[in-house]
């Protein structure tokens, strides 16, 4: 089930007036009903894989929070310090081991589910599975959600074993935290001990908030549907041309307008998934913070699909870190290179934490080789950030607007580059992008050929009125507004104008039917 | 013990020093390639071992609450 279908807006109306109309303590009810009708309408098979991974998690939780109630136990039988010490060690290197296995599974699962369906064609080539096995791991063992729930999972696993939350000790709770609806198709990921305080609390109808949650869903769809399918005309049609290659110059206007599509197209959806949880007063978390003003690349992932940077950083890279291998690695290399070798566990665990996202995004070597590429770029540019700031003192460059849009456009021509290895067709076609950009790039002829790439002229013109629109936006929630409270405190005619102009935009010029799916969306694929 | 964290935070990070908010990760003052220099810096000064449970963003939110941090952490050793 998609969000934009009606079957969504449906099922949207009923559990929204369900929610409000029952009694406080069971709202989370409806959501847990909601979110498996969800899940069962929109896989139309059964969720096997959610509850292994739920039961699995149930059972960790269960176990660590025991394991830390015998510790307590212990401990307050113990008088010496160094007893206490020994036993909190000995139940605390338990409970990790229980963690790491559930980590290791989970993750483990995650990934040979998906690279499985790439192995799939060939193993059935091969004659060493039946004709049955690709819609066996389609329905049952590659279903939808895998990804987010996995993870979720994982950092619920997680945070109870660093008693950062506690266990959950009603199954079907923990199954609604792993598969809310709004959230269990592409993210956010959210954080176990938040999401559970929202689900806990009780909510009151609140005709505002119910609006600007509308709101946001339907702005989201406006990106999803007037930019990114009207962008993806024209980038589609560029990259599928098959053998016939395209001047540099529409290459790069191309991966220009790539960029925009994966931007408006994710970032859309997060605005629905944000949206439609905001009318339930379920709070997520914000999962993009405006990255094409970033000035750096370290600061466009902090900014960009903010809540998956956050789980690699705190579940993957300082669990690798702060481990005792990691540990052994890093004292080593600080008595063999004094100066640099501080640096080693961190370049090593931004490594692996960029390998594993791109492994996680794609299963072409372009992901893994994406990944690389930004490894390296963070860890050059972090280690030698002391660096930067003496060239910047010693070239008296300051903090100024011009330099902060040098900074800008440095940052989108590292992305572009980039988003090459991710959108082309195979590593081949990424590799005569690159030269057409470099040595092929025929501007006159692109400016003339532009409009026969699937976009007229009119199309690149309602393209670009509707990408004003999306920076002025952009522009006023940069500077710290909500743009819904800045329109609800206009007068009425303004205010509804504006409601009714975006509406009826969204009708008039969004991409709908023909042979496009305009449903789908580009990060439900990763 | 407030002075050598003090100095360990301007060597690695010395907008930190400056920072007067409470949300020192998540705004970017302090970037996680960082806090692991940060955090493998304070286990060899003072002889603790800083657990990955440790390093959230409540116990990174400015200097004082490192500080907290380290102070906890030689308590209980």
């Amino acid at each position: 089930m998609q969000f934009l279908s009606s079957s969504f807006v449906i099922l949207w109306v009923i559990c929204f007036a369900l929610y409000y109309l029952v009694p406080k303590k069971w709202q989370w009810v409806i959501l847990a009903a909601a979110s498996g009708l969800f899940y069962v309408i929109g896989t139309g098979g059964i969720p096997v894989g959610l509850l292994l991974t739920g039961a699995g998690a149930y059972a960790c939780g269960i176990y660590l929070k025991r394991s830390l109630a015998a510790q307590g136990q212990a401990l307050s039988a113990c008088v010496e310090k160094e007893k206490k010490k020994t036993v909190k060690q000995g139940f605390e290197r338990r409970r990790k081991r229980v963690q790491i296995l559930y980590f290791v599974l989970g993750l483990g699962i995650l990934l040979f589910t998906k690279y499985m369906v790439v192995l799939l064609p060939f193993l059935q080539n091969a004659g060493l599975t039946g004709l049955r096995a690709d819609a066996f791991f389609a329905r049952v063992v590659m279903p939808l959600g895998i990804s987010f729930y996995t993870l979720t999972a994982i950092g619920y696993v997680v945070d109870v074993g660093r008693e950062q939350c506690g266990a959950q000790e009603n199954f079907l709770k923990l199954l609604l935290y792993l598969a809310y609806f709004p959230a269990i198709t592409q993210g956010p990921f959210h954080r176990y001990g938040k999401l559970q305080e929202e689900f806990e609390r009780p909510h009151v109808f609140d005709y505002e908030r119910m609006l600007f949650g509308v709101q946001r869903f339907v702005w989201g769809a406006f990106k999803k549907l007037v930019i990114a399918d009207r962008i993806n005309l024209f980038v589609g049609s560029v990259f599928g041309g098959g053998g016939n290659a395209a001047p540099g110059s529409i290459y790069a206007l191309a991966v220009v307008l790539y960029m925009l599509q994966l931007y408006a197209d994710f970032s859309g959806y997060m605005d629905m998934a944000l949206g439609v949880s905001e009318t339930f007063d379920i709070i997520l978390p914000e999962n993009f913070r405006r990255p094409y003003f970033s000035k750096s690349v370290a600061e466009f992932w902090r900014r960009w699909h903010i809540t998956l940077g956050t789980w690699f950083k705190d579940y993957v890279m300082f669990s690798f870190v702060m481990s005792s291998a990691g540990r052994k690695i890093g004292k080593g290399a600080k008595k063999r290179w004094p100066k640099m070798g501080k640096h080693v566990t961190g370049i090593i665990g931004t490594m692996f934490v960029w390998l594993l996202t791109g492994a996680w995004h794609g299963r072409t070597v372009s992901y893994l080789l994406w990944g690389i590429y930004y490894g390296v770029i963070m860890c050059v540019s972090l280690v030698l950030e002391p660096q930067y700031a003496l060239w910047r003192e010693k070239l008296h460059i300051k903090e100024s607007r011009l330099n902060g849009l040098f900074c800008m456009a440095r940052t989108w021509v590292i992305v572009f580059f980039a988003d090459v290895l991710i959108r082309a067709e195979s590593l081949s076609q990424a590799g005569q992008i690159y030269r057409s950009l470099l040595l092929d790039f025929r501007l006159r002829e692109g400016v003339f050929d532009v409009t026969s790439y699937g976009l007229s002229k009119y199309g690149f013109l309602l393209l670009a009125a509707a990408c004003l629109l999306w920076l002025a936006v952009s522009l006023l929630e940069e500077r710290g507004k909500d743009v819904r409270r800045v329109l609800s405190a206009r007068p009425m005619p303004v205010r509804w104008g504006c409601y009714y102009g975006v509406v009826l935009l969204l009708i008039v010029t969004g991409i709908y039917g023909g042979s496009y799916d305009t449903a789908a969306f580009l990060y439900q694929s990763f | 013990m407030e002075e050598k964290v003090l100095e360990i935070l301007e060597e690695y990070c010395e907008e930190a020093l400056d920072y007067t908010g409470d949300n020192m990760m998540e705004e970017g003052v302090i970037d996680s390639f960082t806090v692991i220099n940060i955090v493998s810096e304070l286990e060899d000064v003072f002889d603790i071992e800083i657990d990955a449970k440790y390093v959230v963003a409540e116990n990174f939110r400015n200097k004082e609450s490192i500080m907290d941090l380290v102070k906890r952490l030689v308590d209980d050793e």
